[in-house]
């Protein structure tokens, strides 16, 4: 009985490690040379975030020609050891895709000089390791904007998945963004502490709803779906989404969404990278390239009133000429990162 | 709006988000209870859940939204069946068992998931169970709303309640299946068929698991999203022993864990000045405290796990 039982618990290990590395198969298309990876930190198929990374990672494939591959990394164990793994294979570029990869990328980059480690809103660049960080707070105030000006309230919240830099960041901009067109509005906030949680999303909107918010923004990846829910159910309720234009989720509810182009910012990264062009700095994007945008939806612009719409244009002409600077860095990013290295002020964004 | 209006439509909103958030629980550990009364603890009830959440969200799309309940059902049925197979056939290790089932299904729903809708998703086109609001008891202040109108789901979720009592307690196939439980030697002994008890009711814990999936997606979200069900599967566990084996205990755990949830939501939409990490902690600390203290001495069914 006893050596039977221990092969079938084998077996059984077997069966499940195969089925559980499925999720985390990339594609992979073998034209030799430069190759690219990606690490997300969740599924791609959030609608949001990572699926926004998983389409840069098809636009590098498709328009450099390269051969890339994708895996899924979700504790900090894994993440570290995906880094680790792409870089002992000879990957040229490897992307971690959010701020949680950078001590790991750190610590990785040292013991595989030649592989280059962007890391998306990651915070300092360090010899092969730099960050894409991406001003979203310009376009989340510009929402803000928009929601402070209709709410009827006087009531906003914002849903989070897990407490981290940029999505403090975010909830900053569309906070500052309301009461700038809106002394008297009430923000409010709550932290899932998850992001893949949509029941909690749904429930932690609900209770926003109950205590009179009628005006959502979030930035919780595939829990924030549960918050688009909670909007759909409730007459008068709107919602902006978040890192991607997320209008089909809810045509008749969302108002606009602040997104990242995610994948023109990184096909600008590989080619550079392939060039040899790459320079280890902080890249920034904001509002000023477009990679970071504000997107209406058209289909709901009617009621927002002229006057609202001029303000918003003017506020995203000011950030874009740098007058107006919805966050500055060192209130809302309490982490020990030094001031972003002169040539990362100067040199001009990558197109 | 009075004051007094204001406050009850609160109060009102905050039971009706408890008994929400309990009602998976309370399904998922309705079964989970089952299945330990006769001796085997499922880790993989988590599994089963999350298999139902996809497996009703995929039926819902093409059936409506009882083809989604049944497929929901039957799904945590398979994966639970394939559990029992390995645990009281096999006689694997149930824990390791256990867990295992649960890591597959987070990748094969993962998988199934990206092949059935691409990166994309869904979106939130899955038809949902409306709330139906029960006959003159949902005209009552305060509890009404709360308790009264909700999905069809919940009210079966609590209507399984004095049922399973009644299986376990007032039955020969509940006492057989505590006997089980209790001594399979005995029960065998006793002329119990305790495999192919243990077995069937691992199944249908497995029903109540995919059940409580299927209620995520077709009474909560209307969308299904990898590992949507965070964890639900080992908080009904652990609900299972703060009720102490019994239907009833289960019952009021699985709302002081809704209850919680409720107002660590409540307490953050609020926006009071305190730690919101305190409020999240919040269903942990209770449940901790109510296993430490007020409900006295808990017993396990003898034979569980082995």
């Amino acid at each position: 009985m006893r050596p039977r039982k221990g092969r079938r618990t084998t077996l059984l290990a077997c069966l499940v490690l195969a089925a559980g590395g499925a999720a985390a198969c990339g594609t992979k298309t073998d034209s030799g040379g430069f190759r690219v990876a990606l690490i997300t930190p969740g599924s791609i198929t959030d609608a949001a975030w990572n699926s926004g990374a998983y389409a840069g990672l098809t636009e590098i494939k498709d328009s450099l020609h390269v051969s890339v591959s994708h895996m899924e990394a979700r504790t900090p164990g894994e993440q570290e050891e995906g880094l680790r793994t792409y870089a002992a294979q000879g990957y040229d570029l490897v992307f971690g895709h959010g701020f949680e990869f950078q001590g790991a990328a750190e610590r990785v980059g040292k013991e595989y000089p030649k592989t280059v480690f962007i890391i998306t809103s990651g915070e300092k660049a360090i010899g092969n390791v730099a960050p894409l960080v991406f001003r979203l707070d310009e376009a989340s105030y510009l929402a803000g904007m928009v929601a402070g000006g209709m709410t009827k309230t006087n009531k906003i919240g914002f849903v989070g998945g897990i407490e981290l830099p940029p999505i403090k960041l975010a909830y900053e901009g569309w906070k500052k963004g309301a009461q700038a067109v809106n002394p008297r509005v009430e923000s409010r906030l709550t932290y899932l502490n998850n992001f893949d949680d949509a029941a909690a999303g749904h429930e932690a909107a609900l209770a926003l709803i109950r205590v009179g918010v009628d005006m959502f923004h979030h930035n919780a990846d595939a829990a924030g779906l549960g918050v688009f829910r909670a909007a759909k159910e409730n007459p008068g309720v709107f919602i902006f989404g978040a890192n991607a234009d997320q209008t089909p989720l809810a045509p008749d509810r969302v108002l606009g969404s602040a997104i990242i182009d995610l994948p023109r910012a990184f096909l600008a990264v590989a080619r550079e990278v392939r060039g040899g062009r790459f320079v280890s700095k902080v890249q920034s994007f904001g509002l000023k390239g477009g990679v970071v945008r504000y997107v209406p939806n058209s289909v709901l612009a009617a009621p927002i009133p002229a006057v609202l719409i001029q303000k918003v244009r003017a506020a995203a002409d000011s950030i874009e000429a740098g007058t107006l600077i919805p966050v500055p860095r060192e209130v809302a990013n309490t982490a020990q990162n030094a001031p972003p290295s002169k040539d990362s002020a100067t040199r001009a964004k990558p197109r | 709006m009075s004051w007094a209006t204001g406050t009850s439509l609160l109060v009102g909103g905050f039971l009706a988000s408890a008994v929400r958030v309990g009602t998976p629980l309370l399904l998922a550990a309705t079964g989970e209870m089952l299945t330990e009364r006769a001796g085997v603890i499922n880790l993989g009830v988590e599994g089963a859940m999350l298999g139902g959440a996809l497996a009703s969200a995929l039926g819902a799309m093409s059936f409506g939204v009882w083809g989604g309940v049944i497929l929901g059902m039957v799904a945590g049925m398979c994966i639970a069946l394939v559990f029992g197979a390995f645990v009281v056939i096999a006689k694997v290790d149930q824990i390791i068992c256990g867990t295992a089932i649960t890591l597959g299904v987070v990748g094969l729903t993962g998988t199934a998931y990206r092949q059935t809708f691409g990166a994309a998703g869904p979106g939130l086109s899955i038809p949902t169970f409306a709330s139906l609001p029960v006959p003159a008891l949902h005209d009552l202040p305060v509890l009404g709303p709360a308790l009264f109108t909700q999905p069809l789901l919940t009210y079966f979720a609590f209507l399984a309640i004095p049922v399973t009592w009644w299986m376990l307690f007032r039955t020969h196939w509940g006492l057989s299946v505590r006997a089980t439980g209790e001594s399979s030697e005995a029960a065998r002994a006793a002329g119990i068929r305790t495999r192919g008890l243990q077995l069937f009711v691992t199944v249908i814990g497995g029903g109540f698991a995919g059940l409580a999936g299927a209620t995520l997606v077709l009474a909560q979200v209307g969308t299904f999203a990898e590992r949507m069900t965070a964890g639900r599967g080992f908080i009904a566990i652990a609900i299972v022993v703060l009720g102490r084996w019994h239907p009833v205990g289960v019952l009021i755990a699985s709302l002081l864990f809704g209850v919680a949830t409720a107002l660590q939501f409540l307490f953050q939409a609020l926006g009071l000045a305190v730690p919101y990490q305190l409020f999240l902690m919040l269903p942990y600390v209770l449940a901790l405290v109510a296993l430490a203290g007020a409900v006295g001495r808990v017993r396990a069914p003898a034979g569980l796990g082995k």
